[in-house]
């Protein structure tokens, strides 16, 4: 196995002039060295194809793969990587977000309506990466106009990281009749191989994805990532390669999550009842768009907002733009805990208009059963309502010390639940039963699901159950962990495997594939209490306690379930307090994770979880999905009991004490 | 270099470059339980013991390791295997990642001989990441091995 250290751009935005490789080729140890001008212009991505490969003629974001060596130690090919003499010719950059898609701004792209699977045209304005709009504007207007309380708020989020422990990864082997085998950090291997596939022009037989355990994901693992170099640089070798990045590398230059800003306008009549709202949501989507798997290549959380209530008219848009900093993707509920912190801020700001104490102007909106939600969905329940008034009958307020401002905020968010099409084969053990998965444990519980699942529908202990993760040669189709999806396929998955194993006599391998089909129309509502001490003196705020409730049908596995609340809430927090890539002249500044900051045990607050049972789940099990939902709403509420203790709103994340400190002598303290 | 030290228990020599780290010389023994996180010493989760205190392995000399006692998680989770039990039983681990850090450190605490209590068994565990948890979990593995 040989190692591999990628030289990157330490520019925004240049023309490669030369690269210089003479020094790196004469060490000791190192195998060869490759730029783009070796391999060629090949591009991948989740669903817009526009990420080189390695960088051919021109470098887009500080961070960007330039060339990489490849040698028989890490250390030898960190050190002749260092150096490689890349000559760019720096050239004009668009790095910032508001002129991104002004008529002026430098072009990231030059055309990039013409990547494969782009949803730009030529005719939009040239750095637009996608747009969603949806709703009836015109209607909007007409309302708001006639609205007795309309609040009109900007709201912003810095750029954060995934921070999963375990830094992005990749080893290749190519044999020599070309077939490709992968093991990689990545949660959705048939989709990681279809990718390869296109990127590569190969077909998707001819590459195997190994089975490997993830140290965690939290949406950052589902792209390509240095896969195609890895093995670009297998077959150039002859050799197995294997490139593991630095937690400096992963943090300035692999899939970050989305900066940006999202307007709300909302407006409500004289009894608080909502009358109408507008979202306009701008994000900086970086050098490529690749890293974003949805068909819009935009966020779904944006598309979303403003689910949970039951307003008669509403619009929505939102762009993604290219600019020359680190392209960003997916972090858990992509787009929601935006998109939650701005309605649910703006709700506030609507209800002290309006007179409302903030749970009162919820209780007066959440949407009843039987109600479309703004974007025309109806669930066979909604029970936002009595997940809101199972969390105000248990919240008990926390002492604060003396000459500190205690708060309380309240946040919801719903998250509908779905499935997607899985695979999986059951066959006789030498004890109990094996069940061969296609998906890796990313550390959510999806092996354990799939062992208590399954010992329930054939009557047998769950010790009995032998969970055995397989490559994408051995099962039809499985379409990755994401979008809180897993335990409710996997339920209809088991259920089936279990039936036909049992028909078959229990001594025959059985194999099945499920697709969605009609799966009842399922929402789940969370609702999130905060509190807070804020120190009117330095602006310091210290979440006391978060309180979730979560509205739930059958739980499998109770523990499983009640680590993805808590573990989101805390990342919730983290998204409130906390993180920030910390942008400048293009760069990602906080550049490990010590700078980057990420909840620690002195850091977060007590958690208390509701389980609000009774509702009706989807397939065999009966369940809804849980993985998505304690993160989202946990932003807004902790600005919500920051403005319930002192009076002042804060509306950019993270909420520092800096922040809070100039909005306290900057704003009238209401 | 000329390297020796107990590693594990046990007696262990090696030819090492000067500057060569713990974490690498580790990892080269096929001991793969210490893992690289941040590789700056900030996340814990590349922690083992040398002597009786817990230390980043990603930012230690193995030089400095010298004539010393090295434990992995391998050799503390033979040495005190209800470490081990206590996190299955408590849940204290998701993805792993950040295990093999909170399993040394909780042989550390113990090995003080005193319960700080659950505030001061927090403050011990602050330089140890976990992303998954939310670290209730984890806090209550480690009391649990405690006898709290």
């Amino acid at each position: 196995m040989h190692h591999v250290a990628v030289v990157r751009s330490q520019v925004p935005r240049g023309r490669i002039v030369a690269v210089d490789c003479r020094q790196a080729l004469e060490t000791a140890g190192v195998t060869g060295v490759f730029t783009g001008a070796d391999v060629g212009l090949r591009l991948y991505g989740r669903r817009v194809r526009d990420v080189p490969v390695l960088a051919v003629d021109e470098v887009r974001f500080v961070g960007e793969r330039v060339a990489a060596v490849v040698a028989e130690s890490r250390s030898v090919a960190e050190k002749a990587a260092a150096t490689v003499i890349v000559e760019v010719e720096e050239l004009p950059s668009t790095l910032d977000l508001e002129k991104a898609l002004t008529p002026g701004s430098p072009r990231v792209h030059d055309t990039p309506w013409a990547y494969p699977g782009a949803v730009v045209s030529e005719a939009d304005p040239h750095n637009l990466q996608s747009r969603v709009r949806h709703g009836r504007p015109d209607e909007v207007e007409r309302r708001l106009a006639a609205s007795r309380h309309v609040v009109d708020s900007v709201y912003t989020f810095a750029s954060g990281h995934q921070g999963y422990l375990e830094p992005q990864t990749c080893v290749a082997s190519v044999d020599s009749d070309g077939t490709v085998h992968v093991w990689m950090a990545n949660k959705s291997p048939y989709r990681l191989r279809a990718q390869l596939a296109a990127c590569l022009e190969m077909p998707p037989e001819r590459i195997e994805i190994h089975p490997v355990a993830i140290g965690g994901d939290f949406g950052g693992k589902g792209s390509p990532m240095d896969a195609p170099l890895c093995i670009e640089l297998a077959r150039r070798t002859g050799r197995p390669v294997k490139l593991v990045q630095r937690y400096d590398e992963d943090l300035t230059s692999a899939n970050p999550r989305h900066s940006g800003r999202i307007r709300v306008r909302v407006g409500c009549d004289g009894g608080g009842r909502l009358t109408a709202f507008a979202a306009d949501a701008l994000f900086d989507g970086g050098a490529y768009g690749g890293f974003k798997p949805i068909a819009t290549v935009s966020l779904h959380g944006l598309a979303d907002i403003g689910s949970s209530y039951r307003v008669p008219a509403a619009a929505v848009e939102a762009r993604i733009a290219y600019t020359n900093t680190v392209p960003r993707g997916h972090m858990r509920a992509p787009g929601a805990p935006e998109a939650v912190f701005a309605f649910e801020s703006a709700l506030d700001e609507l209800a002290s208009k309006a007179g409302l104490n903030p749970a009162e102007i919820r209780r007066r909106n959440l949407l009843r059963t039987g109600e479309a939600n703004p974007w025309g969905e109806t669930w066979v329940e909604s029970r936002g309502l009595e997940t809101l008034e199972a969390a105000l009958a248990a919240y008990r307020p926390l002492d604060v010390d003396r000459g500190l401002r205690h708060g309380r905020g309240i946040a919801v968010y719903d998250r509908p639940t779905t499935t997607g099409k899985t695979s999986l084969r059951l066959l006789p053990g030498d004890e109990g039963v094996v069940v061969e998965v296609p998906m890796p444990e990313t550390g959510t519980g999806v092996h354990t699901v799939v062992r208590e699942g399954l010992a329930r529908a054939l009557g047998i202990e769950p010790h009995l159950v032998e969970v055995r993760q397989v490559s994408t040669a051995a099962l039809p189709h499985d379409d990755g962990v994401g979008g809180s999806r897993v335990t409710a396929a996997l339920s209809q998955a088991v259920a089936e495997a279990a039936a036909a194993f049992s028909r078959g006599g229990s001594d025959q391998p059985v194999t099945v594939l499920v697709e969605p089909s009609d799966t009842p129309h399922v929402t789940a509502f969370c609702v999130q209490i905060a509190q807070v001490a804020v120190d009117p003196d330095s602006g310091q705020v210290r979440v006391l306690e978060i309180l979730s409730a979560v509205d739930v049908a059958e739980v499998v596995n109770p523990s499983a379930h009640r680590l993805q609340i808590e573990g989101g809430a805390a990342m919730g927090y983290g998204l409130a307090c906390l993180e920030d890539l910390v942008m400048r002249e293009g760069r990602v500044w906080a550049a490990n994770l010590g700078e980057f900051r990420i909840p620690s045990t002195v850091d977060v607050p007590v958690w208390r979880t509701v389980l609000v049972e009774g509702a009706r789940g989807v397939g065999a099990l009966g369940v809804k999905s849980v993985g998505e939902l304690g993160n989202v709403p946990t932003a807004a509420a902790i600005a919500g009991a920051v403005a319930d203790a002192t009076g002042v709103r804060a509306r950019d994340l993270p909420i520092t004490a800096e922040k809070v400190y100039d909005l306290l002598h900057s704003e009238v303290v209401a | 270099m000329k390297l020796a030290f107990l590693l594990n228990g046990e007696a262990f020599e090696t030819e090492a470059p000067g500057g060569a780290l713990l974490l690498d010389l580790i990892r080269g023994q096929g001991l793969c339980g210490t893992r690289e996180g941040c590789g700056v010493g900030v996340c814990g989760a590349c922690t083992v013991l040398v002597d009786r205190d817990p230390v980043s392995s990603c930012i230690f000399l193995a030089g400095c390791a010298q004539g010393r006692q090295v434990w992995t998680v391998e050799g503390i989770a033979r040495r005190e295997p209800d470490l081990v039990e206590a996190f299955i039983e408590h849940e204290g681990l998701q993805c792993g990642a950040c295990t093999s850090g909170q399993l040394v450190m909780a042989a550390a605490l113990r090995a003080k001989g005193k319960d700080p209590g659950e505030a001061g068994t927090r403050d011990f565990l602050a330089g140890n990441l976990c992303r998954c948890t939310g670290y209730q979990s984890i806090v209550d593995s480690v009391r649990a091995a405690l006898g709290s």
